[in-house]
Formats: C-alpha cells, structure tokens, sequence
C-alpha cells in the first residue's frame, strides 16, 4: 500500500477488500477469536460494499470507515465477545502461568488476556471497550476513532479516560505490565 | 502504568492465516458481493444500435458532452491485477460454456434497443423506455446461403411497475413527447409489424454478404481463438474507433493512447452480439474482454429483460449536460454512469450491453443507482439448422 493512493470504495471496492481484508480480520480474531474472525470480516466487508456509495473521503480514510464498520459487526457478537472474556476471567491468572501459552495457545485470541484484564475489559460499558479496543489494537488515532463511531473528538478522550480509569482499579496494586510481561516472556 | 498498552500486549496475537487461506477467505468475500444485492435493481430501460450488418441511427441521445473522469486506469501490461480476478472469474468460467455451445448452418440475432427517458408532469415523475426497437437477423453460415434482416418498432412504456403506477397517475397517456439531446421527440405506446424493406431491413436469399465490416462468414470462422490475438486485432484503439464511427483524433488522447473500456466492450458486444462467430472465438472475445485494462467485473447485474448475468464493467464516467444545445433547466446536470456487458453465466451467451446510472443527477435526477439509460440486449441468439423467422410476440407481455 505504500505510496499508493487508497482505493476509492464506490469505484474499485474489490481493492479494498485485497487492501483491508487481512488486517480487518486480525483485528477481529484478536477480539473474538479465529472462528468469529472470518464471520465479522465477511459482514464488514459485505456491509461497505452496501454502503459504498455514501462512503465519504472528506469524513474518514477508507481504513478507519471499516473499522466502524467493523465495531458495528462486532457489537452483533458482543455477547459472545463478553462471554469469552469472562469465561477467561473465571480462569483466573493460573492459565497466564502456563509455559506453553505458545501460538497454539494464541489461538483462542482473547482468552489469551490474564484474567483480571479479560474480566476488567468485559465489564466496560460498550461504548468505552470500543474506543479502548480501537486505540489499542486498531491503533487509531482519537481524531479517528471518533470518524469511525461517528463520536466527537471528546468523547472520545473521555470514554478512553474512563475506561484507562476502571482497568487500574479493577487490576488494583499488582503491576500488570510485569505480569504480562511474565506471560508472554 | 499505560493501561492502552497493557491491552494492546494482553491480547494475543492471532495465527496469521497462511497466504492460501487469506486467499481463499478474500475470494469467499468477492463471492458473496457478486451475490444479488438485497435491493431490487430497478427494473431498467433502453438506445444505441450496434445494428445488423453495420451503421445505424439511433434518433436518439445526439450530443451530450462526455467528460471521462477517473477513467480508465490502464495499468499497462497488468490486465489481471490484485483485483476482481474472482469475478472475472465467473465470466471466464461463462466463457467455457460458451467454448461448448454447438455450432450449425445459420447463426440468427434478435435484439431490443431503447433508451430511457424521464418524464416529470406535475403528478410525479417516471420512466419510460423510448426508441424502442427490436431487430432480428440471421446470416448463412456459407456465403449463398442467405441473410436477412427484420426491424419493427416495440412500444413506449413505462419501466418499472412504479414507473407504470405514476405513468397512470398522470393519465395513462400513450404517447410521449421526450427531449432528446437537442430535440423533442414522440414516443408512442403502439407497435409496428415486423417489416424487411426499408432502412435497416433486407431479405437476400443468395447472400452471405460481409460480417463485421468486410468479411466473410467463411472469414469469421478462421479467427483466431487466442484471447491476445484477439485482442490485437479488435481491440486496438484504432479498430474500436472505426467501429463506433468515431473519426481519428476524437474521443481520448492524442499519440496513440489505449481504446477506452467503454469502446471494447461496446466492440465485444457488437461482435458478439451480431455476428456469426464460431463458439470458440466468441469465448476467445470474453477472455481477451476480461483480460482488459479498465474493464472491471462487477459481479451481476439484471438485463431489460429481467435476466441476471454476470458482468464486465468500465470505470465510471461523469455526463454532464449543459444547456448548450438547448436542454431546458430540469434536464440538465451531472450523472455518472457506466458501461456494463451482461454474459449468461449458464451458457455464456452475451445478454446485453447497458449503460447503467451510478450516480443520479441531471436528466436522471430522482432515479436509482442500477437504472438502465439505454441498451442494446440480445433477445435470443443461437445457431440453428434451419432458416430462422423472427418472433411473432412482443419481448414485455
């Protein structure tokens, strides 16, 4: 992609799924798992070419429009989102301990999160996990998160402040960085 | 303590799928947008004779200005690309069919052209399809076997069943008084018989006469089969031009630049579209199509006629009409459109040629992306044993 100019939605939507696919299905096999993976990158990408035509280059890059898209998708997963991330919660932190976390391990995605973050995470009023996920996995920028949720520029700093605020609570006085740091050593 | 990051690390990498797989998953999505769309495509309407055996008046759409706007991007010498092979692949795979479609003594061509007009009385606007015509020919495969051609005109009518309902609001009229480009023309709803005098009509029972310009049936069935041979010889700028009667110099860029998209597909429609060419040349014309620079797949679409096909498709175009030959205010403005090919995916006959409207505007304000401005669509076309006689029955019940 690089240097060349993003594909035009309306016109040449094949390149955009050729460009987009493989990115928008990491993003979503990170947060759902491989299975639920194929499913949302499917619907995102059938959902935009429906709605190709009101794609708006002066509202948002054709990479940050999908990910709305995408969020909307996922949100049709959700419970199966959250049930996975408490189910992980309920593991507790044994299974972060495990030696052999290794890329089969990395396959059941966010049941790969240590338990309190997974439970922290699940909690998160919708809105807030969202943006948090965007900024964190996406690594979208606030100016984008906000074209991509149709959000203003705000509330896009307060949701992610909130939710930064509830995950140090909820994770209390251990120092998580060390501990996932332990886990992927 | 950076709680972005801590989540950004705390979810686990996924396995990437292997490169097959991301193939195989992204092909699985160009599938399903190939997939009819849950809309219902309006029901389209008509223009535009590739005509039988050569030239032919269209007394219609005269001069509007035609401005190619991101037009063909022509990535030279990459015909397949990274894009749309998946449907390209369902035209390729049309092609097979058409490569087994048996061959016989006389190749015959039924074809309805029209071209659509928006009338706004003060009840509501509608579509209607005017210059509407069918043409049936047929041709000896041998020289001295016989050609003939028929015409008849096919009534005005409103396009869609909504088209029809605000057509009755405003009085059923049966007959329609349309601008057309730079003149006022009169559609009427009735029909004329079939007639083989006249313009663009002829019965030559010792004929076998020229195909494509200047050759012979005989002469059509010795073309190559090879899609890039092909190609050379049809679709080269200037064959293309000579084809659509556009002079030298007009039409695109000086110095010797590409034919457009439009103009192939218009040349691969006509050929197959009117012309006696064996099957597997005429499966050799789509492949050499597809294999174009600018010409998309763009999954299905629905002909005149109702039927669903599979599609080849120009880069969009921006027409804008100005007042310049004297349009009235309503109609002028901005749409844009493209040129669509329609193959049968079952048997990889060609079904239609159409300009179809992708952004609204001007004389076309108010109608839906997928409308039909105009089209020339192929009613039946096959080989047979015998001389062919042209329908009896109107094409729309």
């Amino acid at each position: 992609m690089t240097g060349d100019p993003p594909p035009r939605p309306a016109e040449r939507f094949e390149e955009v799924v050729d460009a987009y696919y493989a990115e928008i299905h990491r993003y979503a096999a990170r947060r759902l798992g491989p299975d639920a993976a194929d499913d949302v990158a499917s619907q995102t990408f059938l959902e935009a070419f429906r709605q190709r035509r009101r794609y708006d280059p002066e509202r948002a890059g054709v990479r940050t429009w999908l990910y709305g898209i995408t969020t909307k998708v996922v949100s049709r997963h959700r419970r199966a989102e959250v049930r996975a991330l408490r189910a992980q919660a309920r593991l507790g932190p044994g299974r972060g301990g495990e030696e052999h976390a290794d890329r089969t391990d990395a396959r059941v995605s966010a049941q790969g999160l240590r338990g309190e973050l997974a439970g922290a995470i699940a909690a998160l009023p919708r809105g807030q996990r969202e943006v948090l996920l965007l900024v964190a996995l996406a690594d979208l920028g606030h100016d984008e998160v906000a074209a991509a949720l149709g959000i203003s520029y705000g509330t896009v700093g307060s949701r992610l402040n909130r939710a930064r605020t509830t995950l140090r609570k909820a994770l209390g006085g251990t120092n998580p960085m060390l501990a996932l740091e332990e886990q992927h050593g | 303590m950076d709680e972005v990051r801590m989540v950004r690390d705390g979810y686990a990498e996924p396995v990437p799928p292997t490169p097959e797989e991301l193939a195989r998953k992204v092909a699985g999505v160009k599938a399903l947008l190939a997939e009819p769309p849950r809309r219902a495509v309006p029901r389209p309407a008509p223009r535009l004779w590739w005509g039988l055996g050569g030239a032919v008046a269209a007394g219609a759409a005269a001069a509007v200005a035609v401005t190619l706007v991101g037009g063909n991007p022509a990535a030279p010498g990459d015909p397949s690309g990274p894009l749309t092979l998946d449907g390209k692949a369902a035209v390729l795979a049309a092609a097979e069919k058409a490569e087994r479609q048996p061959a016989g003594l006389y190749w015959h061509a039924d074809q309805i052209q029209g071209q659509a007009y928006v009338l706004r009385p003060r009840t509501g606007a509608y579509a209607i399809i005017g210059a509407h015509g069918e043409s049936f020919g047929w041709w000896g495969v041998e020289s001295g076997m016989g050609e003939a051609y028929y015409a008849r005109d096919l009534p005005a009518r409103p396009v869609s069943a909504r088209d029809a309902e605000s057509w009755r609001a405003a009085g059923s009229p049966s007959s329609f008084r349309v601008w057309s480009g730079d003149a006022f023309h009169t559609y009427t709803a009735k029909a004329t018989a079939w007639r083989s005098e006249g313009a663009e009509a002829g019965v030559r029972p010792g004929g076998g006469g020229k195909f494509l310009g200047d050759m012979s049936a005989e002469d059509l069935q010795k073309l190559p089969t090879d899609p890039a041979a092909l190609a050379e010889r049809f679709l080269s700028r200037a064959e293309t031009e000579k084809a659509a009667g556009v002079g030298p110099g007009r039409g695109g860029d000086p110095g010797g630049a590409p034919a457009t998209a439009e103009s192939k597909i218009m040349r691969v429609a006509s050929l197959l579209g009117g012309a006696p060419v064996p099957p597997k040349v005429r499966a050799g014309l789509m492949r050499a199509l597809a294999a174009q620079p600018g010409v998309q797949a763009v999954g299905r679409s629905t002909d005149p006629l109702g039927r669903r096909g599979v599609a080849l498709a120009a880069a969009e175009r921006t027409t804008t009409i100005t007042g310049e030959s004297g349009t009235a205010k309503a109609g002028q403005g901005t749409y844009r459109s493209r040129s669509v090919v329609l193959f049968d995916e079952r048997t990889g006959a060609l079904l239609s040629q159409q300009e179809e409207l992708t952004v609204p505007g001007g004389p076309y304000a108010g109608m839906r992306p997928g409308f039909v401005i105009n089209h020339q669509t192929v009613r039946s076309a096959a080989w047979s044993g015998s001389k062919p006689t042209p329908p009896a029955a109107l094409p729309f019940g």
